[in-house]
């Protein structure tokens, strides 16, 4: 789809700040919740969900900007790609503690570091070997890449109450929520942009999709831990009910945004005649 | 005592129907809201100056956004069935919390799209966004349902060793991809252009002029996916079916090396197949142009 | 230590999938309007559906052999050839039914704009391309290719996961299946997108000139599949 293909995106926040905003929010976020193992409670495992809304928005508005020269196939293969990097960086870096004793807290900023990498070199290849000639693909490609981690490691951490590879595989991946962190993770950086795409669209509309995407995903992750034995009901349940909250203000301010934008919003009507479209 | 093929075989069966219905929900759900390539033209549309009232789904490509929703239904069953819940409420509990999910995926979509296009003056119906999201959800919880309960039966009747949630997933996708690929072209290349004639090949210099006028009224989603039932819906299950019941049908019936074969039989009947139905087609509408160049349909 | 071998097969699974990816015919969202040869959905999109169907039935294959304790040279050989034709399985069957709909639904006849003759039937092409489209439908050749391309998808993915699984040597334990599972579909999608950033949005198969960017493909796969297979195998060996 090209519809949208041109020069670069602009909006009101500019690419650095989104990228401290989405860096910085969701490692405070991930590493936020040690406070779990401070206090021998589970109860502030909510804060990894909010970590990984933070790391969604940086990711939709990368994708945003990426997308908007035009890649020659969808949208939605470049989230795919940022969660595959994301996912092997991830696992990489939570578990590389563990296998030569590193301390644990380590764990997070290892899997950035590794995803922004792989990204920098998936960025490189496309543009000097597969010829795709954008000019920013390689900047994208280490920012979608990195946020899609962190928003993997936040909605795990989530799930598991920690980032300690120890927790995070009997409540994660032995149950198979790691398929729901992964996919949930893509659609949240995914389908902003591709929900939004057109002429006329625009960064807070767009970024308030993936703040509610986020939300609703961290809600699912909530319910999902409370299959984990390690996590007492209630903070799965906080981290359900926190995310409905988040989303239910978001849905709403995204649906005033789309009145604000639309040509008309109407009840029902017939279409535009042939004057007003002139 | 039943002979344990028996029993196996009709396992197998089950989920290659489970599989038939989930893919034909699955096509009619994005038929009713338009998702994935045939979207292209009803985001064109009023780009040509033709606004519509057709829903603008465009959540992402079918595959991730099934392998979305039934991770979140076997998530959300498998944590029920952990608490003991039985496996039949569990699968339509989750279900239709990945059916809500998937309605409110729908939303921001169309809005999102619609409010994108301000400057060619397409308007955003709230009654459409009333009418049509149920509809989606409706189809899209058939398709989750059987899609979570096939890879349940999988899971634990077939000893499949992946755990529950990422099978789902991994169906999920192979759904969406199936869909995407067979059933949407009958919307894509039929449903949306019946002011050509039938078979006339679309050229492309009609993109984008869909039909936009119902049998009464305004043409929308639900009446495409009215006409997608008769075609594009039904085979769209066959495939799914096929798929899911031709690769647990060999691994049930043979051992050893003898599935592979079994496997590669089965390719080359289908390769055969579809080159019987290429002399068919061609024999039965002819060239478009003669040996010259010059036009004859 | 790190084993050489293990990396290596990692890699040249994901150069399979990147490879693969080129056979299969996809027009995207012109073939889905009938005006592009080959089926109607996204490069990555239908990749993905084949691949992951494979490694629904390696995943299935190598739990079955496994189990009992040894696996043979014949076991390996057996897993991945089952990761194949599940995936090829999938993929005739798509392309299949994407022919009827294309056939009784649309109306066209199948035909490639690419090239004059199909080079497998003999059949004459340009005369049956409607105007103002770029072939429609998947002819044999086509149909051939998708099929080689489901074989090399499935193969590759199939070869990700038992590597992985062969690090760990225990197919009972399910964290490592899980986490082998899901990176396998991890290291699929970076290959698959990679691939279809080379093809850029439609292939007929290995007839179409754009095949020959191939190389540029195995490259790239290459790279990306050994960086993920050097950080593959500490994950794998520190999960039990």
């Amino acid at each position: 789809m090209s519809t949208a293909a041109g020069g670069p995106a602009g909006g009101g926040i500019a690419p650095t700040q989104m990228i401290i905003l989405g860096a910085v929010g969701g490692l405070a976020g991930i590493y936020l919740t040690m406070l779990n193992q401070a206090m021998d409670t589970t109860i502030f495992s909510f804060l990894g969900g909010i970590g990984a809304i933070f790391a969604a928005v940086w990711g939709a508005d990368a994708v945003r900007r990426v997308c908007s020269y035009g890649l020659g196939t969808g949208v939605p293969s470049i989230g795919m790609v940022a969660l595959g990097m994301g996912i092997v960086a991830t696992m990489f870096g939570l578990t590389l503690p563990e296998v030569s004793g590193i301390p644990t807290i380590a764990g997070p900023i290892i899997s950035f570091i590794v995803a922004a990498i792989i990204g920098l070199l998936i960025g490189l290849m496309s543009n000097k070997i597969l010829m795709m000639n954008i000019p920013i693909m390689e900047k994208s490609m280490v920012e979608i890449a990195g946020a899609g981690a962190l928003v993997m490691i936040g909605l795990s951490t989530a799930i598991a109450g920690s980032f300690d590879i120890v927790a995070i595989m009997p409540a994660v991946v032995e149950t198979g929520f790691i398929a729901l962190v992964f996919i949930g993770g893509a659609m949240t950086i995914l389908h902003p942009f591709n929900a939004c795409l057109g002429p006329d669209e625009k960064q807070d509309r767009t970024l308030g999709v993936a703040v509610s995407k986020g939300a609703l995903i961290m809600a699912l992750a909530g319910f999902a831990s409370l299959a984990v034995e390690s996590m007492d009901a209630m903070s799965g349940a906080l981290t359900t009910i926190v995310g409905l909250v988040i989303w239910v203000v978001y849905f709403k301010r995204f649906m005033k945004h789309s009145h604000r934008d639309s040509y008309l919003v109407t009840g029902t009507g017939l279409l535009p005649t042939e004057e007003e479209l002139e | 005592m039943v002979d344990p093929i028996v029993m196996d075989m009709g396992i197998v069966a089950l989920t290659g129907a489970l599989a038939t219905i989930a893919g034909a929900a699955e096509d009619l759900e994005s038929d009713v809201g338009s998702q994935s390539n045939p979207n292209s033209q009803v985001q064109l549309a009023a780009q040509m100056n033709f606004p519509h009232r057709i829903f603008n789904k465009a959540i992402s490509g079918e595959p991730p956004a099934y392998g979305l929703w039934c991770a979140s239904g076997a998530t959300v069953a498998s944590v029920l069935m952990a608490k003991e819940m039985s496996i039949f409420f569990a699968i339509a509990i989750g279900s239709f919390v990945a059916a809500i999910i998937l309605g409110l995926f729908s939303v921001t979509a169309h809005m999102g799209r619609t409010a994108s296009q301000k400057r060619f003056k397409q308007p955003a119906y709230m009654d459409m966004v009333i009418g049509h999201v149920p509809s989606i959800m409706a189809h899209g919880y058939i398709a989750i349902f059987c899609i979570v309960a096939f890879s349940y039966i999988m899971d634990h009747f077939m000893g499949h060793p992946f755990p529950l949630p990422l099978l789902a997933f991994l169906w999920g996708v192979a759904a969406g991809a199936i869909g995407s690929s067979t059933g949407d072209v009958h919307y894509g290349a039929e449903r949306e252009f019946q002011n050509q004639p039938f078979g006339c090949g679309l050229n492309a210099a009609f993109s984008g002029n869909i039909v936009r006028k119902g049998e009464a009224g305004l043409r929308n989603g639900i009446d495409n996916v009215w006409a997608c039932a008769k075609l594009g819906g039904p085979l769209t299950g066959l495939a799914l079916g096929m798929t899911v019941f031709l690769d647990n049908w060999r691994t049930t019936v043979f051992e050893g090396m003898n599935t592979i074969i079994a496997g590669l039989i089965i390719v080359m009947i289908l390769i055969l197949a579809n080159r019987m139905v290429e002399v068919k087609a061609r024999k039965a509408y002819g060239p478009y142009k003669d040996e010259d160049g010059g036009e004859v349909a | 230590m790190i084993d050489i071998m293990t990396i290596i097969l990692i890699t040249l699974g994901g150069i399979l999938i990147g490879v693969g990816v080129h056979f299969i015919p996809v027009g995207g969202a012109p073939a889905a309007m009938a005006q592009a040869t080959g089926v109607g959905t996204g490069t990555v999109q239908l990749a993905a559906g084949a691949g992951l169907t494979g490694l629904i039935s390696a995943g299935f294959m190598y739990n079955h052999l496994a189990i009992s304790g040894t696996f043979t040279g014949l076991d390996y050989l057996m897993v991945v050839a089952s990761g194949a034709v599940g995936s090829m399985i999938m993929i005739t069957v798509t392309m299949f039914v994407g022919q009827l709909v294309y056939v009784y639904g649309v109306g066209v006849p199948p035909v490639s704009a690419k090239v004059k003759k199909d080079p497998i039937t003999g059949d004459v092409q340009d005369l049956y391309v409607s105007r103002g489209t770029e072939g429609h439908g998947v002819p044999t050749v086509s149909f051939v290719s998708g099929t080689i391309g489901g074989l090399l998808g499935g193969l590759g993915g199939s070869m990700i996961y038992v590597q992985l699984m062969q690090i760990v040597g225990d197919p009972s334990n399910s964290g490592a299946v899980a986490l082998a599972g899901i990176f396998a579909t991890g290291v699929f999608y970076v290959n698959s997108v990679l691939a279809s950033y080379n093809i850029g949005g439609t292939i007929e198969g290995f007839h179409d000139p754009k095949f020959k960017r191939v190389p540029k493909a195995i490259v790239s796969c290459l790279i990306a599949s050994l960086l993920c297979a050097i950080i593959a195998v500490p994950i794998m060996g520190g999960v039990v």
